[in-house]
């Protein structure tokens, strides 16, 4: 693996990495809630010092943390630009019939930062747990629901999969762009519509390579017997340590602080 | 086009724990139709060195000028100098996106402003170079043809641009023999039409030697040789000490030198090594 890639594990031995991938995801769940649930100034600064924290346990490389960020960059731009047109308040400035609200700037850096936590939290995870841990979690978090007929194996099984090929997507991408710009074209450059019509000759070959890997690792695994039926047991067994316990009480008591404060 | 690279260091990953330093200080001169082939294990910076050539990559430090200018400048000179070196990547079939051969071909030329009878013949020119008949692939379906027919299609589209600087990369991988001996005659027919510089990054030491006029070996991001073909690939302790098996013609040769024979090593196709073994006979 040569390239940054959001969404990739880094084999590392640091606190985070540590944490049972329960644990993990619990906290994950309850970092991707507060940002939206908090009402007041405090609950939001509870929550970026915890998510700080993280990021400082995790040994993180920030380039990579900020490659992050540049995946929503586009969502984050016009999510700010929809509130900050949009929402009805006392008028700042008025530009050419659209009046721009104080309360429009406010609603709209609140759903960047609330993008941002999200795109960060959800790195942190993929940085620290690796793909094996984090199906390993999902299914024994939500094992109770096999009992009712839920395929929760099978769902851990497409989960890795699907981890499995992000990275190897996005390298794709790398190399189709750079094959086609090799042909003449100049993909960043142009208006809009252009340069969206010029997408299509890296991702039409994008998604014939995704079809030709699902059907070759289709074929793959049938022919080593897969089978999710009867269960299969695990070399390695998650078992919760103390700094597990102690992990998930700082986020939970922050996080009920976090929704209660008003 | 003169190619100059100077001291050219590449980094992947920079600053991660992924960080993987890629090129060494590359230093490195490429004359007008020189036909240059690049070799060296799996890793040595091969592709790397290649796609900074064709300006795709930004250097970590050191440059490549094409006739003067920084190849991966975002100049108008720079744009036109890049438009002028045509870079086949590894598997091109990978890249096909079009529903008609004639369109796939089409593809370059038409981002090069061109109209549209000289696209037409730049197809046709393209195709029949690559030795597909115009009249029968044009109207068909790229992703319907065999795994060869592709390949050539592929290749169409980067010669239809017309590049003063062909790059192959692999050119021949997955192929069956003969396809392979027709695709390198091929490329060999065109540049000897064209006159243009011709970069063949391969290891497939045997294939490079009725190609290329000059060997550059890679190893380890550093240039282990570089000079003459014969003189490089008749190395045999050179090419395994980087790595790579020699030709099978020089490898016959160099154990009947060992069994005491006193015949010389440097002979690339078989002919020449029959004629050196039936000198020494």
């Amino acid at each position: 693996m040569n390239l940054l890639l959001p969404g990739m594990y880094f084999a590392a031995d640091t606190a985070l990495h540590r944490l049972d991938p329960r644990v993990k995801m619990g906290a994950a769940m309850v970092l991707m809630v507060l940002p939206f649930a908090a009402r007041h100034p405090l609950g939001h600064l509870l929550t970026v010092g915890l998510v700080g924290t993280a990021v400082v346990l995790s040994r993180a490389p920030w380039r990579a943390l900020l490659g992050t960020l540049r995946t929503v960059f586009w969502l984050g731009l016009f999510m700010f630009f929809f509130y900050f047109f949009t929402t009805p308040g006392r008028p700042l400035v008025a530009l050419g019939g659209v009046t721009v609200t104080l309360e429009g700037v406010l609603a709209g850096a609140l759903q960047v930062y609330r993008l941002c936590l999200l795109a960060v939290v959800a790195a942190l995870l993929t940085y620290t747990t690796s793909p094996l841990q984090l199906t390993h979690g999902l299914e024994a978090m939500l094992s109770p629901l096999a009992r009712l007929g839920f395929p929760v194996r099978e769902l851990g099984m497409v989960l890795t999969i699907a981890l499995r090929f992000v990275p190897t997507f996005f390298e794709e991408i790398e190399t189709l762009s750079r094959a086609q710009k090799a042909r003449g074209i100049d993909l960043s450059s142009g208006a809009p519509w252009q340069r969206i019509r010029k997408t299509v000759p890296v991702f039409v070959p994008l998604f014939l390579s995704a079809i030709r890997r699902a059907e070759e690792l289709a074929v793959a695994m049938e022919a080593r017997g897969f089978r999710t039926q009867p269960h299969r047991t695990r070399l390695y067994r998650l078992a919760l340590s103390r700094a597990d316990g102690v992990a998930a009480l700082i986020v939970l008591a922050c996080g009920v602080a976090g929704i209660a404060i008003r | 086009m003169h190619i100059r690279v100077e001291s050219l260091t590449h980094i992947y990953a920079r600053g991660t724990p992924a960080e993987r330093v890629a090129l060494r200080g590359i230093t490195l001169e490429i004359g007008p139709g020189e036909r240059v082939g690049i070799s060296g294990p799996t890793g040595s910076g091969k592709s790397t060195l290649v796609q900074h050539i064709a300006g795709l990559l930004t250097p970590a430090s050191g440059q490549v000028l094409l006739d003067g200018v920084p190849a991966h400048a975002r100049t108008p000179e720079a744009r036109a100098r890049r438009h002028q070196v045509g870079l086949a990547f590894q598997f091109p079939e990978a890249q096909m996106f079009e529903v008609t051969v004639f369109r796939e071909v089409a593809f370059g030329p038409r981002h090069l402003g061109l109209s549209a009878d000289q696209i037409a013949a730049r197809v046709r020119w393209a195709l029949e170079m690559v030795g597909l008949d115009p009249d029968s692939f044009a109207d068909r379906v790229p992703f319907a043809l065999s795994g060869g027919e592709m390949r050539r299609v592929a290749l169409a589209g980067i010669l239809a641009l017309k590049p003063r600087v062909l790059i192959l990369d692999e050119p021949t991988a997955g192929l069956d023999p003969r396809g392979r001996s027709d695709i390198l005659a091929r490329l060999r027919a065109w540049q000897e039409e064209t006159g243009a510089t011709l970069i063949l990054v391969s290891h497939h030491l045997d294939e490079m030697a009725g190609l290329v006029d000059r060997v550059v070996l890679l190893a380890d991001g550093q240039i282990a040789a570089d000079g003459p073909t014969c003189r490089i690939l008749g190395d045999c302790s050179r090419l395994r000490s980087v790595g790579l098996s020699p030709p099978p013609g020089v490898a016959l040769l160099e154990a009947l030198r060992a069994a005491g024979w006193p015949v010389h090593t440097d002979a690339l196709d078989i002919e020449d090594v029959v004629s050196e073994i039936a000198r020494v006979l």
